[in-house]
């Protein structure tokens, strides 16, 4: 029985493969809902019933150098606007029948910019952290989100409602605003 | 020739089965007759120590702290009271969070040595029953909001440490394992455990990702595992007749 013994080694090796196998499955899956973006439907302000598209649409964040992915120039209805974490607004500015101007220089695209319909939103709201889960940490939701058009002498954007009084953006399964044109 | 092979073969068989049956006659001839001239008494004590694994791991691993004192007094032949008592630190970071875990332990229950050793040898190989519970606390050092969308660049993050104190956590688990005596009275042994969670306290906004005794939780199931490499030694109390 001096063979007692020598079943410590393999036994340890296999414990050991097993806890260094085991140990991460730290990954966020994609399915689950952490921080969510403002969803906004645009709609027929004659009839208000009816979705409408706006056409050439440019969505461009204000502080940010770059247009929102999916928003230089296209046709849509539905806007999905991710809101900053750090801050209680984000502004934005969406324009409507948009071309690019480029400048008087054809062959230089560094200094091209977006004539149209310029239209100003602030979306003012409150931060909430809430835990998701090990590997996904925390997501903020946003609570009393309110969306204001800047006016100027010829806006685009005749209204926007929220769906709910007070609303809150905490998932993206529903539309949070009404953006009537 | 291959015929003649399996004739022998069949031959030499019948053979032996002959002397099996009439072997078998011979036993029920011959009286019982009692020669145990020599007596084996097994020793009967407290066996303490420490594990050793979780000491290695301390010095080897950054992230980790701990220390786990066990011990056993063996109440039958087969039949052990076991317990033990430890005190971890845990720190389990990721991209998004930061976060150390800290608390004590106690686990009680029984062994049972299914192994029939030889002559005076004394050499387990168990199963084990334990009840344990946890006291522990966490402390979120640090966080970063999670957002999928990265439009706006940096999320919001906090270096503020939260505080989630009070927490316990009650649960059942088996243990399989070995113990050999390597000197007199020195033994090593190692074990693995199989925990079933009955009950955690849950803070609020947070999740228990660890728990002292317990070792990691996992999200889908209230299952956990962990493993001991132990030594330790046994103060004999006194002897038995195997």
């Amino acid at each position: 029985m001096k063979y007692f013994k020598y079943l410590f080694l393999p036994i340890m090796v296999l414990v050991i493969g097993i806890t260094a196998s085991c140990e991460r499955d730290d990954i966020c899956p994609e399915s689950t809902s952490t921080t969510p973006s403002l969803i906004i439907d645009a709609f027929d302000i004659d009839n208000q019933e009816d979705v409408k598209n706006v056409f050439d649409l440019v969505v461009a964040g204000i502080g940010n150098n770059s247009v929102l992915p999916g928003y230089a120039i296209t046709r849509t209805a539905n806007l999905i606007l991710p809101l900053k974490t750090t801050e209680d607004t984000t502004q934005y500015v969406l324009i409507n029948e948009a071309t690019i101007n480029d400048n008087g220089t054809p062959d230089d695209t560094t200094d091209d910019f977006y004539d149209g319909n310029q239209d100003i939103i602030t979306i003012s709201y409150t931060r909430e952290e809430v835990f998701v889960s090990r590997a996904c940490g925390y997501k903020t939701i946003f609570k009393d989100v309110e969306v204001v058009v800047e006016t100027d002498s010829d806006n685009w954007i005749q209204l926007i409602q929220p769906v709910n009084n007070p609303q809150s953006v905490e998932d993206e399964t529903a539309t949070h605003f009404n953006l009537f044109h | 020739m291959k015929q003649q092979h399996i004739l022998t073969y069949f031959i030499s068989s019948a053979f032996l089965l002959l002397f099996c049956v009439s072997v078998n006659a011979q036993n029920d001839s011959i009286p019982n007759t009692v020669n145990d001239s020599v007596k084996i008494k097994q020793k009967y004590g407290l066996r303490v120590g420490a594990d050793i694994g979780k000491l290695i791991r301390t010095a080897v691993d950054d992230e980790y702290s701990g220390f786990e004192i066990i011990g056993d007094y063996r109440l039958k032949k087969k039949l052990y009271l076991a317990g033990e008592i430890g005190v971890e630190e845990k720190n389990n970071a990721t991209d998004y969070l930061d976060i150390t875990t800290k608390g004590s332990y106690f686990k009680g229950g029984i062994d049972y040595n299914a192994y029939q050793n030889w002559l005076d040898m004394d050499n387990m190989i168990y199963f084990g029953f334990r009840v344990g519970a946890s006291s522990f606390s966490h402390t979120l050092n640090s966080f970063t909001v999670y957002n999928t969308n990265q439009y706006w660049g940096g999320q919001l993050s906090s270096d503020t440490p939260q505080e989630f104190n009070g927490l316990t956590a009650i649960w059942a688990e088996l243990i399989l394992g070995l113990k050999a005596e390597l000197f007199t009275n020195l033994y090593m042994g190692l074990n693995v455990q199989l925990k079933v969670l009955a009950s955690e306290t849950e803070p609020g906004n947070f999740q228990n990702i660890y728990i002292p005794g317990f070792n990691k939780t996992y999200d889908s199931s209230r299952i956990g595992v962990g493993y001991s490499y132990t030594i330790s030694y046994r103060i004999p109390l006194y002897k038995k007749d195997k």
